[in-house]
């Protein structure tokens, strides 16, 4: 089924965008449904992919705004699995999660594309209508950021 | 910083990314119970729902092809002692044999409810007839949805299946179905 497979397809990237998993599937809800109300608005039925992509993108943007407004403890189910890995690791990843406020709205897009969903820029480029360059640039970008954040937290 | 911390640092720095992607987390599959709910809710051709569909007379169109497998699964079943060289693959499993024509395709995939929509678990693979993928695919008996992905970018539903059913985007999914007897529906 068509929500299905968009789930699995961009619910690690929701989950990324927006920094928690009942928020990304709030902002998964509502993409699916606006997206069913304004069938209308898609002049390429063929293009559906991209088009639910962007509403979707739009309303992980729109979940961290209000998120970032809302009290910390409303946030109970955390983006991260707690994993078996070295105490290291994890305390490495929980601090790129922090670092990602970091970005601009165009380079976590990015990052999260490039990074968590293991897409190629070509891929990227497609659903983002952006150039492979320019995705590029901004990926870099992202990680010099992040790679910042981190070395000061780290004293390295 | 000299050289040998910039390098270490480099490689933390990718073990930091490598942790934090891998334990991202998926969205539950109850979501997607709750989005069709409210979609049936703001849909009146989504109320009619699935199983009224299926209990209601609906044209059936199958291929021969289809059929005379079909008919053949069928009479293997009933065949005394036979079952192990039928087209069951195990108990309350059947073996459906799919098809189509795309002759200016690369690859051909099946994706559908039976695989979680994966487009890379079931590959078609081309025939000798010009132009034509096919498959066989061990299913278990009930109704299924699914869909060919071409060159892994165009999913078009099977235009030969006996039913198609909207997805409730405006787009449809084909129906395939399959009784306890073995017997295809496609």
């Amino acid at each position: 089924m068509l929500v299905e497979r968009y789930r699995i397809e961009f619910g690690r990237y929701a989950t990324a965008m927006v920094g928690d998993q009942d928020t990304a599937e709030d902002a998964l809800q509502e993409a699916f449904i606006r997206a069913f109300q304004s069938l209308q608005s898609c002049r390429e039925p063929s293009r559906f992919k991209h088009w639910f992509f962007r509403i979707l993108t739009n309303q992980c943007h729109n979940a961290r705004a209000r998120r970032r407004t809302e009290p910390l403890d409303q946030h109970d189910t955390p983006a991260r699995e707690r994993a078996d890995r070295p105490m290291e690791q994890d305390e490495l990843g929980r601090a790129i999660e922090g670092a990602l406020n970091e970005l601009t709205a165009e380079q976590r897009e990015a990052f999260v594309m490039k990074h968590v969903d293991g897409r190629s820029y070509e891929e990227i480029a497609e659903l983002l209508g952006a150039g492979v360059d320019a995705l590029k640039m901004r990926v870099y970008r992202a990680r010099e950021v992040l790679r910042k954040k981190l070395e000061g937290l780290n004293g390295a | 910083m000299n050289d040998k911390s910039s390098e270490l640092s480099e490689d933390r720095f990718e073990l930091a990314l490598a942790a934090y992607a891998a334990g991202i987390r998926q969205p539950a599959s109850g979501l997607d119970n709750a989005v069709m709910a409210r979609v049936r809710s703001l849909s009146p051709r989504g109320r009619r729902g699935f199983l009224q569909w299926l209990l209601a007379p609906q044209r059936v169109n199958v291929r021969p092809i289809v059929l005379a497998f079909a008919a053949s699964v069928a009479l293997l079943l009933m065949w005394p002692g036979r079952a192990a060289d039928t087209g069951l693959a195990s108990a309350g499993t059947v073996l459906v044999r799919f098809e189509l024509v795309a002759p200016e395709a690369s690859t051909v995939s099946l994706a559908g409810s039976f695989n979680s929509w994966s487009q890379d678990a079931i590959r078609l693979v081309p025939s000798a007839a010009p132009g034509l993928w096919t498959a066989t695919v061990p299913l278990k008996v009930g109704s299924h949805e699914y869909l060919f992905v071409v060159d892994g970018q165009r999913w078009i539903a099977d235009p030969t299946a006996h039913a198609q059913v909207a997805d409730g985007f405006g787009q449809t999914n084909s129906i395939i179905v399959i009784s306890p007897r073995g017997v295809v529906k496609s």
